[in-house]
Formats: structure tokens, sequence, C-alpha cells
């Protein structure tokens, strides 16, 4: 090993970082698109099915109902504020205000999946009745089933951060699981419009 | 509409050889086409084989070329002069394999438009229903009473025109006599069509194309092109309702036939016969085969399949009929007869 | 900012450091080594090996069919058999072999090529390979009992459906399609991942080795591509299961639902296969040919779009169900401009051996069988991407030369020369070169044998998928012909395992850069440590080994008494971070078990994913949650965050 060896030394960088800098922000991303695309798939199917159909819902089954969804889509868009303010907070690493806020998250989530029941008694058929059936089910069950597991994430991750376990490198996951709630929030908008208005409009 | 120039020596040497392959006077390949619709995609597909080939044995004759220069090279080419020559090459390469797939685009939408259309109001409608493992086939006329309704052997005069509508009623199959046209899929829930024209008589094979489960392999069919007075002779005959049996033999197998378990599933037009769930068999002596192609129409054969059709078609929907010997006589005789 | 850490070091590694890191990298002993393994090259090792048992079952199912259309009306099997191995052939080759086997290669490969210590989520890696593992031992289980699925890897609606596949069978193919998503799409983003954001320092994207591109663009179709098939596979097991009706005519749904979902996964499947196979070849030709690759940025390029217009094309497969022309004309344009990418490809690889001095070794010589057979591949796909020619050749024996023209020809081939190249890497031992050139030889004689009287088979009225022929069909001869090709490809396979075997058993060590290639692979040991690399190299151009003298730059600075990597830029690796890995764990697989009993069971009742989900968290907690240590952990230069 000579003396004049050329060497990069690293011993200065950082050990945890947020966002596109951290490896597992990118990870986070990449389960993101896909089951982002597959709900854009599940839409496609519904309108695929649609196209096949004359009568949107079919025959006397009735209009989808609006009330309980669209409190749904306030809860879910209410639920990004205190994940964003979380974000934040881990950033300057407050534990406390961390964990509390995402008990609140927890909490908001928690509503949002008794909320989702609802949303498929709002559909006002049942799955096996016909296509429409299965497809707005496919559509409301899909989405549902990442509300549950994020459910169990945040709860998890809040008494991580509470029960004083998280340390450093805990941070940005807090920080990711703003992301994730952002894209669960927001991709249940053309969601809810497909499923719930779609009928009256399609 | 002809795209393809015609290679008549090699054209002919190629499909001499396919013949060969094939045995001679089988009509099942898509080499003799006995169509328009066919013979249009046999030029395509010519057009497409020599090109093929050209371009396949200029890229390995390059490859081998390349391989067998830069084997005996004491050291790499290099420099700028031969990283020039070699971008030229590549970019002419690609240039020369962007203007055939033009080419071939422009011969491939050509076909494809002309065979779209090929259509005719005055068409003879036939309508194909795929079931597992058989072809329903139904003539359309306007009267009711003359609509014919047959299995598995569809005749067509030559020359005219024919609008093939497709549905299934099970699962999804494929209608294909590659003499004729190309293939067309029975999917359920949908009605599909396609038309053709034979303009050569004869006897053109066809079979389902599409996976459609335990005895795919055994649902063919046949077309049979024959000239326009031979096709409405053979139309009429279809139009009676089965002959009625004179011999004492024929009328015991009639007694059979209705009796046992047959005519639950078949119909036999003029008789109580009249079962949907197989193929539709008043006209069913006049047939060259049994069992959607799979046996040739003869006594031996039809007593065969009658007896135990799962040993010949394992998994077929018709069950095994253990008949007693001489009834088995009559009801062979009772089907022969009715032509 | 205390940076006093004795184990931060700014200079190279003494023997002590050096000690520091094999106590730090050291995997567990024994089976409980195995199986808490995070380690991306035993994981990656192992993949590749579970690839290659499916690959030659898969064999033996071919071999079976080909046995059985030797002649007409043969009775070697019987028609529900005969649908049973042919489907279990499809499933096999493409879920169980293909995917994975090139994904596993990416898995093992990349970190090494990229100069990283393993991929981005051991733990995750790990898990992704169970997942794969119990789901192929599912399906053979299933093909054991009588109950192999038996409606084509394409598993058609409403031949898969409830009313006409009654019993358990096509639920089993849904479910190992199921598994085998999780594991592709586990093994996609980790290898995404590392490849943006664990490079050597320096290698900038431009620096990209050509293999790496290939795995990138195959990440991307993955994760494009996958959740198709699993959203179908899901509703087929749904309209099974619970009464749903998306395939059901009958209550306004569709099968033709099932084959835009099913093949726009199923030509980018293709696709998966076919760019890491030329990655494959792009690495070896200019090792043997002893040059630069000529048009790198073309090459890269022609990946990029041909992963593109690999989305553009699944109507190829519908052509039959009888589409408007139009439509059909613009899917007929994108399959023939597909061919544009991959002329690029060939002509710059022909280039390169121009200019070059091949070296005939057997990695050479499959990446040549490759390119003679993908010509021959390309040009059938010229055709049948021809709506009117198609109409005649599709579902018969022309589709299915042209199919193992491409797979066979353009992904086995390459890959048979994959592990002939990276063998050595992979063991420390160099495969014999007489017996790979027996192995080639037999294998692309073969290989024309079966597969090329397929085209006329085709042309003459054979349909796929029919488990015997009658006599005076007059496909005997033809069919005969490839059977006896079966078998010599069978010789090849054999040679090959005899290869192998040998080399394990008396093979002399191969050194680290047997070949004399370019990439960073090839200056650690063979095979090699399992923190791959002492210290980090840094990249100073696209093909380092040649560019760099040995006293080519290194990182410092890395812990030692951690398991850390290297965090860099995405588009120039500029140093940016130091992440810490975690060790060897159980919980993938203690994890990946209720996942088994999820789907498994969900074949009989809905239940069982409650049931499954509620055994999952446990270990998830103990995957996922910190465990309190003893003293604080020390951190480091938080002024940046």
């Amino acid at each position: 090993m000579s003396e004049t060896r050329r060497v990069v030394d690293v011993s200065g960088l950082p050990s945890v970082v947020f966002g596109y800098r951290n490896i597992v922000s990118w990870g986070t991303l990449g389960f993101v698109v896909i089951e982002g695309f597959t709900l854009v798939l599940m839409a496609a199917s519904y309108l695929y099915l649609r196209l096949g159909e004359v009568a949107w819902p079919p025959g006397r089954t009735p209009l989808p109902d609006l009330l309980i969804p669209s409190i749904q889509v306030v809860v879910l868009l209410v639920t990004m504020v205190p994940m964003w303010m979380a974000d934040h907070a881990a950033r300057r690493f407050e534990r406390r205000r961390v964990g509390l806020l995402l008990v609140v998250a927890t909490a908001l989530t928690a509503v949002s999946v008794v909320l989702r029941w609802f949303d498929l008694l709002a559909l006002n058929c049942r799955w096996d009745a016909h296509a429409y059936g299965s497809a707005a089910w496919g559509v409301v069950v899909l989405h549902g089933t990442l509300l549950a597991v994020n459910l169990v994430e945040t709860a998890v991750l809040a008494w991580v951060f509470l029960s004083g376990r998280a340390e450093r490198k805990n941070y940005p996951d807090a920080s990711d699981a703003a992301g994730y709630q952002y894209y669960l929030s927001l991709s249940w908008v053309p969601l809810y419009l497909i499923v719930y208005w779609g009928p009256r409009i399609l | 509409m002809r795209v393809a120039p015609r290679a008549p020596a090699p054209r002919r040497a190629a499909a001499a050889l396919c013949l060969l392959l094939v045995g001679c006077g089988r009509q099942f390949s898509t080499a003799s086409p006995a169509g328009p619709q066919a013979r249009r995609i046999d030029d395509l597909t010519w057009l497409f084989t020599w090109l093929g080939a050209a371009v396949y044995v200029v890229v390995i004759g390059f490859l081998l070329y390349a391989v067998w220069r830069g084997h005996r090279r004491a050291e790499n080419a290099a420099g700028p002069e031969v990283e020039r020559r070699m971008r030229n090459w590549v970019v002419g390469a690609v240039g020369a394999t962007l203007v055939i797939l033009v080419f071939l685009l422009f011969a491939n939408l050509t076909t494809g438009r002309a065979m779209g259309h090929f259509t005719g109001p005055d068409a003879l409608t036939i309508r194909v229903t795929g079931h597992q493992w058989w072809w329903e086939v139904e003539y359309e006329d306007p009267v009711p009473a003359r609509r014919v309704v047959t299995a598995n052997e569809i005749h067509v005069p030559v020359g005219r025109r024919v609008r093939l509508q497709v549905r299934s009623a099970d699962v999804i199959h494929s209608f294909w006599a590659p003499n004729l046209q190309g293939k067309l899929d029975l999917i359920p829930g949908y009605l599909g069509t396609t038309y053709f024209e034979a303009d050569r008589p004869g006897v053109y094979h066809g079979r389902c194309a599409e996976f459609c489960g335990l005895q795919h392999a055994h649902m063919d069919f046949l077309v049979v092109a024959e000239t326009p007075a031979k096709f409405r002779a053979w139309y009429e005959a279809q139009l009676h309702p089965g002959s009625v049996p004179t011999g004492t033999i024929e009328q015991k197998g009639q007694q059979v036939f209705l009796t046992r378990a047959c005519s639950s599933c078949h119909t036999i037009r003029g008789t109580p016969a009249g079962g949907t769930v197989g193929p539709d068999l008043t006209h069913v002596g006049s047939r060259m085969s049994l069992a959607a192609v799979t046996l040739a129409n003869t006594r031996g054969h039809l007593a065969g399949w009658v007896l135990d059709p799962q040993r010949i078609k394992p998994g077929a929907k018709m069950p095994p009929n253990p008949l007693a010997p001489d009834e088995l006589q009559a009801l062979l005789s009772y089907l022969e007869s009715l032509k | 900012m205390a940076r006093t850490e004795s184990h931060l070091s700014s200079t190279l590694l003494d023997a002590e450091g050096r000690a520091a890191m094999e106590r730090t990298w050291r995997p567990r002993a024994g089976l409980w080594g195995w199986l808490t393994s995070v380690d991306h090259k035993s994981i990656g090792r192992r993949y590749i090996f579970t690839a290659f048992v499916f690959f030659v079952l898969g064999g033996l199912e071919a071999a079976v069919m080909r046995l059985q259309l030797a002649r007409p009306e043969n009775h070697l099997v019987t028609a529900d058999q005969y649908n049973q191995i042919f489907t279990m052939h499809g499933t096999t080759m493409m879920f169980l072999f293909g995917v994975p086997s090139v994904l596993a290669m990416g898995l093992y490969l990349v970190p090494l090529m990229v100069g990283t210590r393993n991929v981005a989520f051991p733990r995750l890696n790990a898990f992704g390979y169970w997942a794969y593992l119990i789901g192929g031992l599912f399906l053979y289980t299933a093909f054991f009992l009588n109950t192999g699925p038996d409606t084509g890897w394409f598993s058609y609606v409403p031949l898969s459906g409830p009313s006409f596949d009654p019993g358990k069978r096509a639920d089993v193919w849904a479910q190992t399609v199921t598994f085998t998503e999780i594991a592709a799409l586990v093994a996609a983003v980790e290898i995404l991942v590392t490849v943006l954001k664990q490079r050597a320092p320096g290698m900038s994207l431009n620096r990209l080795p050509l293999f790496v591109w290939a795995m990138a663009v195959t990440a991307f179709l993955v994760i494009f591509a996958m959740p198709s098939v699993a959203l179908a596979s899901q509703m087929l097991a749904w309209d099974r299961l619970v009464g749903t009706h998306f395939f059901n005519p009958a209550e306004g749904g569709d099968p033709l639902l099932w084959q835009h979902l099913f093949w726009f996964f199923g030509h980018p499947e293709v696709y998966i296969m076919f760019i890491p196979a030329t990655g494959f070849v792009s690495e070896i030709i200019p090792a043997f040919a002893g040059r630069r690759m000529f048009g790198h940025t073309a090459i890269v390029i022609s990946l990029i779009a041909t992963g593109f217009l690999s989305f553009g094309l699944w109507v190829h497969h519908m052509y039959a169900t009888g589409l408007p022309q139009l439509g059909s004309g613009f899917f007929t344009a994108a399959g023939l401009m597909i061919a544009i990418p991959s002329g690029v490809q060939i002509f710059c690889w022909i280039a390169t051996l121009w200019a070059g001095r091949p070296r005939f070794t057997t990695p050479l010589l499959f990446a040549l069988g490759f390119i003679a057979l993908f010509v021959c591949g390309g040009i059938t796909g010229v055709m049948v991407a021809s709506v009117p020619f198609d109409l005649q050749a599709h579902d018969t024996y022309f589709i299915v030369a042209h199919l193992h023209y491409v797979q066979v020809g353009a992904f086995v081939f390459p890959f048979f020369g994959a592990l002939y190249f990276w063998f050595p890497k992979l063991t420390g031992h160099m495969l014999s070169e007489r017996l790979g050139k027996w192995n080639f030889w037999l294998f692309f004689i073969g290989m024309n044998i079966t597969f090329f009287p397929m085209h006329f088979l085709g042309l003459m009225g054979m349909t796929r998928r029919v488990y015997t022929y009658l006599p005076e069909s007059g496909f005997g001869p033809l069919s005969a012909t490839a059977s006896v090709g079966a078998g010599i490809i069978a010789l090849s396979v054999i040679v090959f395992l005899v290869n192998v075997a040998r080399t394990l058993w008396l093979g002399s060590p191969a050194g680290d850069d047997p070949w004399g290639a370019h990439t960073l692979e090839w200056s650690t040991s063979s095979p090699p440590p399992p923190y791959n690399y002492l210290h980090i190299p840094v990249v100073e151009g696209l093909y380092p080994l040649w560019e760099s003298g040995p006293d080519r730059p290194l990182v410092t600075g890395m812990a030692t008494d951690r398991r850390e990597i290297l965090v860099t830029t995405v588009l120039d690796a500029e140093p940016d971070a130091r992440h810490e890995h975690p060790g060897p764990t159980i919980w993938p697989l203690v994890a990946a078990l209720p996942v088994g009993i999820m789907f498994i069971w969900g074949i009989f009742t809905p239940w069982a994913i409650v049931v499954g989900s509620v055994l999952l968290v446990p270990p998830l907690l103990l995957w996922l949650v910190p465990r309190r240590r003893g003293a604080e952990v020390p951190t480091y230069a938080e002024t940046k965050v």
C-alpha cells in the first residue's frame, strides 16, 4: 500500500439523511409506484367493464351513496396535516412531537378504516351481483387494503417514537410515512370520483 | 389486390416441398390457398419470408465476416478513422432496416385493408357456435323454416362470399380453416364476423386453434366447397326432416335412439328427439366424419364411437352406451340411413 | 462535531481494520447462517441455483411433451396429463425460471458491478427469495398431487374460470403467479435503488456498465408490468372464490379484460428476460473482443427504447379476437419498430467484433449463437407483428418456433454464456472450456433441429397445445425430428451439469480476473468477500479495470464495526451519506411463512387472508422495530441533515 495512493475520504458524511438522499425513501417510492399503478389498472378495468355495459349501474341497482365516501375524502385529506407536521418535526429530531403527531394520524387512519366499511355499504350492491358490483368493490377494497396496512404501520411507528425506542436512523421513517400518506390520501380522490360519481356521469 | 411480387419458380418449389411434407391430397395448409383471403395472406407470407431470409443471410454474413476478420487481426483496429467507418456501417444498416420495415408496414397495411374490405351484402351467412369440443353450424335464412342446422361440416358454394359469424357456447375457441382465411376467435359474450370465399372446389380441413380444454386436439371441422348447383342440392336435402325409416331394422334402430340416452342430447328433426347438448344428427349419415373429424364416418367407427366415446376422445361430453349387439346394429343402420 | 471514533479511519485499512471488516460482515455459521443470510451474493447464488432447478424441471416436462408428440396418436400421457404438463412447462419457464433467473443474476452482479457492499434492502431481498421458493414448491407439490394447472401459462378465462375449471387447479396457478410477482417486484425495487443510490463514487450514469443499464431498464419493466398480472390473477382468484364477475360475460364481465391485463404484462415479460440477456452479451463481447464496446450510448438508448416500446405491443397476442383494423395498425407499427433498437444493438455487437480480436471462449460462443438465433426469432417476430400473417400463424407451431427462438435463443443462450462468464466469480472456479464447447454446439444444433421444423408444422396447420395428432395429418416426420432435437438439447444440459459438478469437485482456483474483463467485479476476489470490496473503489471511466491502473483511487472512512454502505447521488454518484445495513436475521423467512399460508390456504377460504394477515404482524414487528440496545449507538454528522 503506497503512501501516495489517492483516496476519497467519506468519514465526514452523515449517516441519517431525509428524502431523496435516503435510500429507504427511494424504496418507499418504488412500492408507491407499484401500488399506485395497480390502482390505476384497477380503475382502468372498472372503466373498461363500463364500456361493455348499456346501463351503469345495470338493472335496478341503485346509484352509490355519496355522504360517507365524501366524508372519507375529507378525513383522508385531513390526515395529511399531522403527517406533514410529523415530517417536519422528524427533520428536527423532536421525538415526542413526532410520536404525538403520529398518534393523531393513527387515530385518523383508524377512522378511515372504519369509514371504509361504510364506503362499501354505500355502493348499494354486492360484489357478486354483477360485474359493476365486482369492479366497484375491487377498487374500494384494494385501496382499503392499503389503508389497513398503513394503519398498522403508522401505529407501530407511533409506538416506536413514544416508547423511546427510536434511534436517529428511525426519524427518516416518519418522514417517509408522511410521503406514503400523501399518496394514500390523494390517490383516493380520483378513485372516489370514478366509483361514486362515475355512475352518475359516465 | 396484390401487394407481393410473385416469385414463381422458388415459390412453387417451396410450395411443392410443403405439399410433400403434408402428404398428397390433404387440404390443410396455409401454403395452398383456396380463396382470395388466404391467398392475400399467403402472398404477404412469401414476401416476409424471402425478405426475412435475405436479411438473415446478410446479417449473419456480416457477423461471420466480422468474427473471421477480427480473429485474424494482429491487434485491435482502432483510431478515429476506424470509429468513423464503423459508425457509417452501423448507421447504414439501421437505415436499411428502417426502409425494409416501412416497406413491410406498407405491404402489411395494404393487405389488411384489402382483407377488411372483402365484404358483401349478399353474402351467405353462416353462424358457427363453438362447443367443447365440436362445432354447431347454422345457415341463416330470412325464412326460419329454411335455416339449416348441422355440425362439424360446412358446405359452401364456390365463388360466393361467405359471412361467417362466430360465437361460443362455453369457453374461447378459434375458428381456423387455413386454406381459406385466418383465424377468428369465438369469445363468450361476443359475436365475431369475418368473410371468406372458396374459389376452387375441395374439402378443406379446419380446427380449433385456441386451447379450449381436454379435447382441444380433437375439435376439427371440414369446409366442403362445391359448385353452386351441388351446394343447392345439398342445402335442399338438409332442409328435409330426418328420413323416415322404412326397413324393420332401421325402425328398430329409431326406437333404440328414442328410448335410450341418445335423444336427450341429440336432435333428429321429424322425430321426438330434440336434445341440444350434442350435434344435430338429422343428416348424420351424409357427413364425412364423426366426433369433430376425429374419425371417418364408417359403420365400424360409428359403432366404436357410440359404444365408448371416452376411449376415442377422453373427456368428451358423450357418455358410453353399452348396447346389446342387435340394438347396436339396428341403431347403426338407422343412423346410416339418415342421409 | 466529534470525530474521534476509533473505527473511522481516513487512511487505508491495515490488518486490524481488515479483521474488523471480516468480523462485522461475517455470516452466521451452518444451517442457521443459511436461513438468516442477507448477503446478496449468497441469496443471489441460491436464487440462480433454484431457478436452474426449475429450468431442469421445465426441461423434463418439455421432454415428456416431445416424447408424446414424437409419433401420431401416441399414448405416453393422457390428454389431462399433457395439458397439465404443457401448462407447467410454460409457467415454470416464465415464472419460475425466466424472470427469477435474470433478476437473480442482477441481484448477484449489480452490487458488485456498481461497487457497493450489498443490495439496498437486504432483508427484503431475503424475503423475496423465500416467497419465490414457497411459490415454486407449492406449484410442484400441487402438480405431484395431480392438481397441476391445466389451462396454459396464460390461463385464459373462462376456461380457467369457476364454471369450466372446477377444483383448485387454476387457483394453484393464480397463487403461484402471485408469489413470483412478490419476489420479482421486490427484486426490481432492490436493483433499481441499488443502481440509483449505491454506485461507487465517480460512476456517473454515463459510466454505468451496459449490464447494469439493462437491469435498471428491466427493473422498470417489472415495476410497470407485474402489477397488471398481479391484479388479473387476483381478479381470477376472486371470481373463483367469492363469486365476483370480472370475467363472466353473463353478468357483464368480459373475458377480453383478462387478455388485456395479462398481455399488458405478458409482452413486456418477454423483454424482462431479453433485455438482461442483451446486457450479458454486451459485457461478454467487449471482454472477448478485447476492446471497448462500439456505440455504448446507442445501445443504452436502444435498451430504453425497447423498454418503452414493449408496453405498446400487448395487442399482438389478441389479433385473432377480431379487433378493429385501425387499432391493430398502430400495434403492427409498434411491433415492427421495436426491431430498430434490437437492430442497433446487433449492428454494434458486430462492429465491436469486427474491430476487436475475438477469443472463442465458451461465453463468446454462446453470445454468437445468441445473435444467430435471435436474428431468426426477430425476423419471425416481425412477421407475427403483421395482423394478416398472424391470423394464420397465431396459436400454431409457428408461434411455438418463434417464441423458442426468442426465449431459448435470445435468453437461455446468453444466460448460459453468462453462467460460463461469471462462474469463476460465483464459485471461485473455472468451468471446463472443452465441455463448455460441447455444451454450446450440442445446444445450438439441438435447438435448431427442435424448433426450426416447427415453423413448417405451424404453416401446415398444426395448432399448439394438442396432446396428439392424427397420422393422416402429415405432422409425423417433422414432429419426430423436433423430438430428436429435444434429445440433443437434453444431452447438452447434461454436459453442462457434468461440467459444473466436475468443476466444483476438482476445479482449480480462478483468480480475481480470469478473462481480463473490464467491470469492477473482476477487481475483487473470486468469490468476493462478504463485504465485496475492502475499500469501495472510485471509478474514473466506463472501463474501470482497463483504464485505471492498480493504483486506482479508493474510498476511506467507512465504519468497520457496522455494516455500512456508501450512498451516492443519483446522477453523478457523488458520495452523499453512509447508511447502516442490517445484519443476518431470521425474520424475513418467518414473515414469508404467513404470506405463504395466506395465499395457499386462501385458495380454500377468504378467511385465510385475515388469519394470514394477523400472523404476519408479529414477524414484521420483530423485523422492523428497533431492538433496545445496551449502549446508545453513536451518531455522526447531523449538521447536514
